[in-house]
């Protein structure tokens, strides 16, 4: 399985998807044109990435600061995956970070813990404005 | 246009606190700019944390709902156009955007805003996250999964207002305003 690494954009995340060491990491904002088209090649990486790994303790790094309601829909289909994963076959560790200015991203963070209860959810505080 | 009637239309926004109006092209790119232009003015003007947060999330859903929704100008390669200005009144940003829908979206447009304008809060709050869990595969129109307006309604201060306007030289389009208020 190959990492699969993708730059920022302007509305899209840095995907930094290190499948070699079992750490997931998505940064900045997303709001691309067609949210499927960008978010669907990813979940089917991971889907891929998640059918061979067996009894790994997965990282993942969600440190998106804005995503629009389309690409919440897609976050949603990969917390899915990886719910389902932790449920049968590997550990999965999200490490939440929210500012600790801005509550919004850390009450979305708690919706999906509530939801997809598999996951090991660790919320973080970050000061964005130095980060 | 004439320099008076300029004078008037920039006297007039200036009245109504618009920050910026922009008329025209709608692309991914052209949202995109004009989303880091708010964000620039508001962190200049220390509008900071959730208040900036809740107005840049609101201008992406409106002006992606008017692409999204708009049909193409004829005789373009699918080039949409709208208008949206964002102002701020006392202490709270309002944002509207204006664009062309296809009549046939109307009845669907009218179904998804008006239950929100008479819900609470926490109404909504509760409404998002069934809809996020929902299943929606079967939903062609939607790009946002049904979760647009929610989204709107979640970050604004005052119920989202919207006006549809036919056009009686043109049945198969009607003119659709938004407004929130953040």
């Amino acid at each position: 399985m190959n990492d699969l690494y993708l730059a920022r954009t302007a509305h899209s995340p840095e995907v930094d998807f290190r499948f070699s060491s079992h750490e997931l990491t998505l940064t900045g904002e997303a709001y691309p044109e067609n949210a499927a088209d960008f978010f669907q090649p990813l979940l089917s990486a991971l889907e891929g990435y998640l059918r061979g790994v067996d009894g790994q303790e997965i990282h993942i790094n969600f440190r998106l600061t804005y995503f629009n309601s389309a690409a919440t829909k897609m976050l949603y289909s990969m917390f899915e995956l990886l719910n389902e994963t932790a449920c049968t076959s590997n550990r999965v560790i999200l490490n939440w970070f929210h500012d600790e200015e801005d509550d919004t991203i850390l009450e979305f963070g708690e919706g999906v813990h509530d939801d997809f209860s598999a996951l090991d959810f660790r919320p973080v505080a970050v000061d964005l404005a130095t980060a | 246009m004439q320099l008076d009637l300029f004078s008037v239309f920039r006297n007039t926004a200036d009245f109504n606190g618009v920050l910026f109006y922009y008329n025209g092209d709608l692309s991914q790119n052209v949202i995109a700019t004009m989303g880091d232009a708010l964000k620039q003015r508001l962190e200049s003007q220390d509008t900071g944390g959730p208040k900036a947060r809740k107005l840049f999330s609101s201008f992406i859903e409106m002006v992606q709902n008017a692409l999204h929704y708009s049909p193409p100008v004829p005789g373009t390669n699918a080039q949409r156009v709208g208008a949206v200005a964002v102002g701020k009144q006392g202490d709270k940003f309002y944002i509207v955007c204006g664009n062309l829908v296809e009549s046939r979206h109307i009845q669907r447009i009218r179904d998804k805003i008006e239950p929100l304008q008479a819900m609470t809060l926490d109404q909504i709050k509760q409404a998002y996250r069934e809809q996020l869990k929902a299943d929606h595969s079967g939903d062609t129109v939607s790009k946002g999964a049904g979760l647009g307006f929610l989204t709107l309604a979640r970050d604004a201060s005052e119920p989202i207002e919207y006006s549809l306007v036919e056009m009686p030289e043109n049945r198969d389009v009607a003119y659709f305003y938004l407004k929130a208020t953040v």
